[in-house]
């Protein structure tokens, strides 16, 4: 993937995917330097420091919620709007309220792809020995009163308690000046209250995909310590272990950690389709409300490609998902729309009616989808004459599957559905210039529309691809192929009777 | 709404009386009752909302429609769900057009003037005095000149044009048709809307048919319905009528209902039936009153609502501004008809999956086509029609044997178009096509489709063939009134929110007069 820098409406970005790393206690931003190099062909990795590590100033609190907000700040100043949090330790928690929020609308970001779980620190409370807490809070008392930070002496100790074995003498020497440099009250908040907070039913279940990461020798937030707390809110994550490996993973296994994480999104997260960064932007802004900017941020999700149909069996799923091919030609990063039918079909979805010579949908899906069980055969010229055939009730399916009229019906259903499915997901809302759904946020005065004429559009509204740069896959363009600026008012306008 | 603070009945109470819906019908009922010190007591199917959670996502916002299943039969099988009915405090008109023309005089006089269809047991004048009352109250929104009707006044400048009315006013204008801006019950600035507050201007966001979130919008949970509950009227959401019990005089002394559930009893001394024209029907057939006349179903109509759309040069854009801002009449009665009755003609804007639905059914798109059609969908803008639709016996609404979450069957209904229905169309098609044409399309589509639920329990001046009196009263039970779209004796063009408004606060006045 090309890391070419471009701009579009003034704020730069590449293409790569953005990973915002969230660090441990005590660290900061610097532990993912290597991870950074290793994965720059394919992501652009972000290292956020949070209140009161590395650069940061623990002014702007330290608190969970403030954590939070601070990072939430500055995903939205970085403006990446396809991106994957990754949290590692206390960073854990905070990158899952982080995505909670995000996929609730609240956060005002858009984008959310995945989330990379590293011995991450669960919502509920942290599990930790009472002697490990003990120490902990008192070398930060110790710092509290002393000169801000903790002792040299405690700073080797926890790092020695925390390595599955010693770091290289450069890692080290940066993970201890980070400790070193780290804000005691900043220690003292994180144990008296942040780790303690249950946060769990906040966050909920997130159906993202997740990668959850463990080292084989880490302690309370090993294997176990991951599939008791973090795997039960993420349903669709995959739980790696890496043997031998201590708590700070980041600095003891960046190499593996680069090869999961690669493996990660090139399986569960890439392939679907995206939408732009200017029109990412819109969806996160004031403009949309969080109810709309959450059902957008889930329908954006990438789809599970191990999805299994719950209506349909898994040859009926199977030509679905053909039919599909040939009802949605989609182009070049298609998205399960078959899967997302079945879903719907599966959670009762009713359009409020049906034709009386059809049975209820999920049987005429059933039936309709076994008349067709030799489309696989058929090639694509075939496969659409077959479809034509249906729609003009020339086709005569098979005893024991539905009449022809049946096939007409049902499959003016069934086109009906795959086609508002296409159209639901932001990147075809963005690929056919919709932007209705930003026309109002959390406000009684809702901000609508002033430019309502042709060709006219407003300074927020994001720019539109032509219809001739749509197929390649280019998805934001400043002109239109009808050689209109995103301002301009053509002669037609002009002509425009008022 | 907020109904915190609202006065509640016992359902052992026996109230003035029960409205069952709090729609276009129910709601002006239930204000004008409450606001003569009656007792009453609304039971609504659907939810109470927040306005301002609607969602203008089209996947999501059917939250405030009707999308429990209904099977639709014969010719051209209506659509239902989110083209046709709404569920919740407000009914239908959580989500309607809020497109306001007035019934023409003719159109309620149409058999006397054609021989066919029906005409209404009711003084044009008569009903326009109560129109009157209705703009007055909710806020309409229109020209200071309207063209067909000199005298008409409206309180609010009309709503701001978009592109689509741009393009209409276009056409029309090189075809030699009169077009204006239309009627829209919505404020166009600010309102003060009596027991509810400051109603905002409308801000052209264009996501009417998902809910106004401002509440510019007309809707009875910002107009009517407030001001019911401030004089004293309960609204119980969430509470499905199912079965309504007679005393041994064969009057309806209670209406069970579940909420939450749980079965429960309202005694009243009246009933108000408010359904709308699908559900109204339906209950009367699965309870077996009030259908002496076997016209308890019958008669169902369904407006055509053909549309023409253009793909223009020009990004156009139409999911902005208010939908559907431009009307002409001058296709009220064509001069070269071929058809009794006639049309309306109004500019239309659409939000994607709404247009792709009916790509999908009434243009057999899929594939290729459709997703080109889709990738020009901002080069898009139309036209479309509200045109009569004769009252026929077997367009007809009946039971089946699947049963709903509550027992009650599902009902089925027929829907076949006649001679007259497509004569109209075919009129309307070439009228339409040759606007879009002149306003500079460079291809047309037409796309078939109906809209609203009319007629199923229809008003007349016999027992015999009408199930409700000219003052909306069952023949066959005194203290049974109905008032909503199913009483239309005939479809009438204008859109029919309206009507059914005026129709409902003269339901109450004759409900008062009465003294039933
Ligand atoms: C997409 C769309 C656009 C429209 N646009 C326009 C327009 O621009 N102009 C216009 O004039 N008209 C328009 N209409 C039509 C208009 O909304 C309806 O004609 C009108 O609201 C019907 O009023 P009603 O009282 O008959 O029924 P409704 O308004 O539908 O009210 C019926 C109520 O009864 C409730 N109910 C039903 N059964 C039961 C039960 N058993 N127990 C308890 N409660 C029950 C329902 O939940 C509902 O709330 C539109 C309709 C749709 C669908
Ligand atoms: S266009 Fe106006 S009336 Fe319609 S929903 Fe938006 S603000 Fe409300």
């Amino acid at each position: 993937m090309s890391a070419a820098r471009r701009t579009v409406q003034g704020v730069p970005h590449d293409d790569r995917p953005t990973l915002f790393c969230l660090h441990a206690l005590g660290s900061s931003a610097r532990e993912f330097d290597a991870l950074r190099e290793l994965l720059a062909d394919d992501f652009d990795v972000v290292g956020i420091d949070l209140p009161g590590f590395g650069e940061a100033s623990a002014a702007t609190g330290t608190s969970v919620d403030e954590m939070v907000g601070h990072v939430v700040r500055k995903i939205r100043r970085h403006g990446s709007t396809r991106f994957v949090l990754v949290g590692h330790s206390m960073g854990g928690k905070i990158a899952s309220l982080v995505a909670a929020r995000t996929l609730d609308g609240s956060s005002g970001l858009f984008g959310l792809a995945g989330v990379v779980l590293l011995a991450g620190s669960p919502p509920s409370p942290e599990p930790m020995g009472d002697d490990a807490r003990a120490q902990m809070l008192s070398w930060a008392r110790a710092g509290i009163s002393g000169d801000g930070h903790l002792a040299t002496a405690d700073a080797r100790t926890f790092i020695d308690d925390n390595v599955g074995a010693p770091l290289s003498p450069e890692n080290d020497d940066r993970a201890l000046s980070d400790v070193l440099r780290s804000a005691a009250e900043a220690w003292l908040a994180w144990f008296e209250r942040g780790s303690l907070e249950d946060r769990a039913a906040e966050v909920g279940i997130l159906d993202v995909p997740a990668l959850i990461v463990a080292g084989g020798s880490d302690g309370p937030l090993g294997e176990a310590g991951q599939r008791e707390h973090n795997l039960p809110m993420y349903p669709r994550a995959t739980l790696e272990v890496l043997a031998g490996a201590g708590h700070l993973l980041p600095l003891e296994r960046p190499d593996e950690l680069a090869d999961l994480i690669r493996v990660f999104w090139r399986e569960r997260v890439g392939s679907g389709p995206f939408v732009s960064p200017g029109f990412g932007r819109v969806i996160g802004s004031g403009r949309t409300s969080s109810q709309t900017r959450a059902i957008l941020a889930g329908r954006a999700l990438p789809d599970d490609p191990d999805y299994t149909p719950q209506v349909l069996d898994a040859a009926q799923f199977a030509t679905l998902r053909l039919v599909a091919e040939r009802v949605v030609p989609q182009g070049p990063a298609p998205f399960d729309i078959a899967g997302r039918v079945d879903a719907a079909l599966a959670r009762g979805v009713s359009d409020g009616w049906r034709n009386a010579a059809l049975p209820p949908d999920q049987e005429a899906y059933r039936l309709g989808l076994d008349a067709l069980d030799d489309f696989a055969t058929l090639d694509d010229e075939a496969k659409d004459s077959r479809i034509q055939a249906i729609v003009d009730q020339q086709y005569a399916p098979r005893a024991g599957t539905l009449t022809a009229e049946q096939m007409t019906l049902w499959f003016e259903d069934c086109r009906v559905d795959l086609t508002r499915t296409w159209l639901a997901h932001p990147a075809t809302m963005e690929r056919i210039g919709f932007d209705g759904f930003a026309n109002g946020g959390d406000v009684i005065r809702i901000q609508g529309f002033t430019e309502l004429g042709a060709d006219r559009r407003e300074a927020w509204e994001p720019a539109m691809p032509g219809p001739s740069a749509r197929d390649t896959g280019a998805s934001t363009t400043e002109t239109t192929d009808t050689g209109i600026t995103d301002t301009g008012i053509t002669d037609t306008e002009k002509e425009t009777v008022r | 709404m907020r109904l915190d603070g609202m006065r509640t009945y016992d359902d052992s109470e026996v109230v003035d009386a029960v409205v069952i819906g709090t729609g276009a019908g129910g709601a002006p009922i239930l204000a004008s009752l409450a606001s003569r010190g009656l007792r009453v007591v609304a039971l609504e199917a659907g939810a109470n909302f927040d306005a301002s959670k609607y969602t203008s996502d089209e996947t999501e916002a059917v939250a405030i429609n009707w999308m429990e299943e209904r099977l639709s039969d014969g010719e051209n099988p209506t659509a239902f769900g989110q083209n046709n009915s709404g569920k919740g405090v407000g009914g239908s008109t959580l989500h309607w057009g809020a497109f306001t023309p007035r019934p023409d005089a003719r159109d309620l006089k149409l058999k006397t003037d054609s021989g066919l269809g029906e005409d209404w047991p009711i003084d044009p004048d008569e009903l326009t005095g109560y129109i009157e009352k209705v703009e007055k109250f909710v806020g309409v929104a229109g020209p200071a000149h309207y063209p067909w009707d000199p005298t008409r006044r409206y309180d609010l400048p009309p709503v701001a044009r978009n592109a689509s009315s741009d393009m209409m006013i276009r056409g029309c204008e090189a075809v030699g048709i009169t077009a204006t801006d239309g009627p829209a019950a919505l404020v166009t600035r600010d309102w003060h809307q009596p027991e509810h507050g400051v109603r905002p201007a409308c801000a052209n966001c264009g996501s009417c048919h998902q809910g106004c979130r401002s509440g510019a919008k007309v809707s009875m949970d910002t107009t009517y319905l407030p001001l019911a509950v401030a004089k004293g009227a309960e609204i119980r959401a969430d509470s499905m009528v199912h079965g309504i019990e007679l005393d041994a005089s064969g009057r309806v002394s209670a209406v069970v209902y579940t909420r939450n559930g749980i079965e429960h009893r309202q005694r009243t001394k009246a009933l108000f039936l408010c359904a709308g024209g699908v559900e109204t029907p339906r209950l009367l057939l699965h309870t077996g009153l009030a259908n002496s006349s076997d016209q308890v179903g019958r008669n169902y109509m369904a407006h055509g609502a053909t549309q023409v759309w253009g793909k223009f040069p020009t990004e156009m854009r139409s999911h902005r501004g208010y939908p559907s801002s431009i009307i002409t009449e001058d296709t009220v009665r064509p001069a070269d008809a071929d058809f009794a009755g006639g049309y309306l003609i109004q500019s239309l804007g659409v939000v994607p999956l709404t247009l792709s639905t009916t790509l999908a059914r009434g243009g057999g798109l899929w594939g290729r086509d459709m997703v080109d059609m889709m990738d020009s969908y901002r080069y898009m803008a139309g036209v479309g029609i509200n045109a009569e639709c004769l009252p026929h016996e077997d367009n007809r609404l009946t039971l089946t044997d699947e049963l709903d979450d509550f027992g009650i069957p599902k009902a089925r209904i027929s829907f076949t178009a006649h001679d007259n229905e497509d004569a109209i169309e075919k009129h309307a098609i070439r009228t339409m096509t040759s606007i879009v044409e002149a306003a500079g399309a460079t291809s047309t589509t037409v796309l078939a489709r109906t809209a609203h639920t009319i007629g199923t329990a229809r008003m007349g001046t016999s027992a015999d063939s009408a199930v409700v009196d000219a003052d909306g009263r069952s023949f066959d039970i005194p203290n049974l009134w109905i008032a909503d779209n199913s009483v239309f004796p005939s479809a009438v063009i204008a859109n029919p929110a309206l009507a059914i408004m005026a129709l409902a606060l003269r339901t109450a006045d004759r409900f008062v007069a009465a003294g039933a």
